[in-house]
């Protein structure tokens, strides 16, 4: 049917929000935006506004009690997206702190009334109803109650014309208000603070007639407003995000860098794989990570790179920080521990786009998992397989290292439990031989090929790493303590014997 | 507080409050005071409230006041929410050049604190139709 009516979407103009609301904001809607105090709900009004504010389509916002306007408009400007130009041109705020102190609701919803068919604003906010909800208190007898209030001004609202926000502080998650019946859409604010670290996340828990994303969506406010950054959706059918996949892993290998190692792998690494390099502290992760990229460099294959440690000044790194600085890798580099998951897989997917990149570093997981912010550390893993599936899905070729904890008496290749989540796996471990330490690696694992099974002894010089032979005559060099393989008895005289 | 300096309405406020046909009588000055501010009333209120109004307007009078030492009796009135009778009871009873200069300086202090706390551009903003109506009604 061609006749039926087309809901027009309005794009919000908060960064990563349209994406999470199915499509945008729909016109006329009547929509709540809820959240305790300080979880950016006037912020997040304002930018929708002043997104969406123009002459043809003017705004009006009401000020409750609550912030002082004054204080709103001072504390307002300092986001970027405040422009002074468009208050009084096509943006108007109304405040009605003097009718909601009488109680009487009739009053507020005349004076709203009569604001409104003045001005037939396309846009209107309330800013906020929790406030009103206080007042409630006072009410005189006779009058409309507050759900009647919110009810009407939904009814009228809509009526006119209008894309309508009720701003409130959430009252309870056992006890949902009447209100939300009432609302088309119902975005909850919140901020969680776990130790030191806070986040804001924020979930649409109702838009009428949309797909929304479920689950909170994290999302930081910065000068320029709030930024949303929605979960990476990983697709469980074996159609659209994962197609890509299959004809990009065509059967090419990408050389590592490293002389020798791509004939352990058996050839290199195979384009759209994900590889672990797992080992203890100093054994050479990074330096292999970084000789990837930089082979990558000298293909014309440009890299990303996301450094959770060692600062690109560190001299081990200097070679990154010469790729970084020549503009042929992207660099993530961060140490704050307050990070979502999603938050780096956004700007990773975006820097990617951006360099045209083939390979991805992640050094390291283990600093990876510190940067995260403690809310997010619970579900570690499954964020992890999410992004590697992300990365995969981008058809980009992705080395992460990870840290592993020096034990001799079992043989681990990952504290995630991430190992499977990776095509291919190379393990680093110190071992003594001779009352010295050395360096061996050992290729664990190349989905879908042959690979060596041997145990090399490498070392870290200044022309990068240096893979040795095999170390034929010991066994035991996982463990950590080396030892020689006696030499095989000789039978010369078995028969005198007899 | 630096009072007027670099108060880009000095000029609007000037005008505004000209006494009209040039007359410079204690009357025409409270008449002029009167009207302005009521036309600042009617910008600011529907956006800051009555009572935010009523707060920037009582610390305008008392920064004013550290200069004319008169002017902080008007605020110990009947604490009504219109401030104009007292003030207009304050200004009579000044000759009316003090007095002129006075609501002068009340008024550029007023406008500098909006324009500390909401900055020029928003002050200019919303102010402007102030100083339209003003200039008609003088001319």
């Amino acid at each position: 049917m061609s006749d039926k009516v087309n809901i027009r979407r309005l794009a919000s103009g908060v960064p990563g929000l349209d994406a999470i609301l199915g499509g945008g904001l729909p016109e006329f809607s009547f929509n709540l935006i809820v959240g305790p105090p300080g979880s950016g709900k006037t912020t997040l009004a304002h930018q929708i506004m002043f997104a969406l504010a123009t002459k043809e389509r003017p705004a009006l916002f009401f000020t409750v009690l609550g912030e002082p306007p004054l204080k709103m408009l001072r504390y307002q400007q300092q986001f970027s997206f405040f422009d002074a130009q468009k208050v009084s041109e096509s943006i108007r705020f109304v405040n009605l702190s003097d009718e909601v102190s009488t109680g009487n609701f009739d009053e507020v919803l005349a004076r709203i009334t009569k604001e409104v068919e003045a001005s037939s604003p396309g846009l209107v906010f309330v800013d906020s109803f929790r406030s009103v909800m206080l007042e409630a208190r006072h009410q005189p007898q006779g009058t409309l109650s507050l759900q009647q209030f919110i009810q009407q001004l939904g009814i009228h609202l809509s009526g006119w014309q209008a894309t309508t926000f009720l701003i409130g502080e959430y009252l309870s998650n056992t006890d949902p208000h009447p209100v939300f019946t009432v609302a088309d859409g119902l975005l909850s604010l919140d901020q969680s603070i776990h130790r030191n670290s806070m986040v804001r996340q924020m979930q649409v828990l109702k838009m009428r007639g949309q797909p929304t994303r479920p689950g909170m969506q994290t999302f930081r406010i910065s000068s320029a407003g709030i930024e949303v950054f929605p979960t990476a959706l990983v697709r469980d059918d074996n159609s659209a995000a994962l197609e890509p996949v299959g004809s990009r892993r065509t059967k090419a290998r990408l050389a590592t860098g490293v002389p020798r190692l791509d004939d352990m792998l058996g050839g290199g690494l195979p384009s759209g794989y994900s590889m672990l390099v797992a080992g203890p502290s100093g054994s050479g992760k990074t330096i292999l990570a970084t000789a990837f990229l930089a082979e990558g460099v000298r293909r014309g294959e440009p890299g990303v790179i996301v450094a959770f440690e060692q600062t690109p000044s560190q001299s081990r790194t200097r070679t990154i920080d010469d790729m970084v600085r020549a503009g042929q890798v992207g660099l993530i580099n961060t140490r704050s521990l307050d990070l979502s998951i999603d938050e780096i897989v956004h700007h990773m997917v975006a820097l990617i786009h951006k360099m045209k990149a083939t390979r991805v570093v992640i050094d390291s997981l283990s600093g990876f998992e510190l940067a995260v912010a403690p809310t997010f550390r619970e579900d570690f893993r499954e964020s992890l397989f999410r992004m590697v599936a992300v990365l995969s899905g981008l058809g980009v070729t992705v080395v992460m290292t990870s840290e592993l904890e020096d034990r001799y008496t079992d043989l681990r290749f990952s504290p995630y439990g991430s190992a499977f989540l990776t095509d291919a796996i190379i393990v680093e471990r110190y071992i003594e031989i001779d009352s010295h330490f050395k360096r061996v690696l050992a290729v664990v694992k190349v989905r879908g090929s042959a690979h060596s099974k041997e145990v090399r002894q490498f070392e870290i010089t200044d022309a990068g790493i240096i893979i040795g032979d095999p170390l034929g005559d010991y066994e035991g060099l996982l463990s950590g303590r080396a030892t020689l393989v006696p030499p095989p008895i000789k039978v010369v005289g078995r028969a005198k014997l007899r | 507080m630096t009072t007027g300096k670099g108060n880009l309405l000095r000029e609007e406020i000037r005008t505004a409050l000209a006494p009209r046909a040039g007359l410079l009588s204690a009357d025409a000055n409270v008449e002029a005071t009167a009207a302005t501010w009521r036309l600042v009333a009617a910008q600011l209120a529907p956006v800051i409230g009555a009572r935010g109004l009523e707060v920037l307007f009582d610390r305008a009078l008392h920064l004013t006041s550290t200069t004319y030492r008169w002017l902080a009796v008007s605020k110990d009135g009947s604490g009504s929410a219109d401030p104009l009778p007292s003030l207009a009871e304050c200004l009579l009873r000044q000759d009316p050049a003090t007095a002129a200069e006075a609501s002068y300086t009340l008024f550029l202090t007023f406008t500098d604190l909006l324009t500390t706390l909401i900055g020029e551009s928003l002050t200019t903003r919303l102010l402007a139709p102030v100083w339209g109506t003003a200039q008609e009604s003088a001319l």
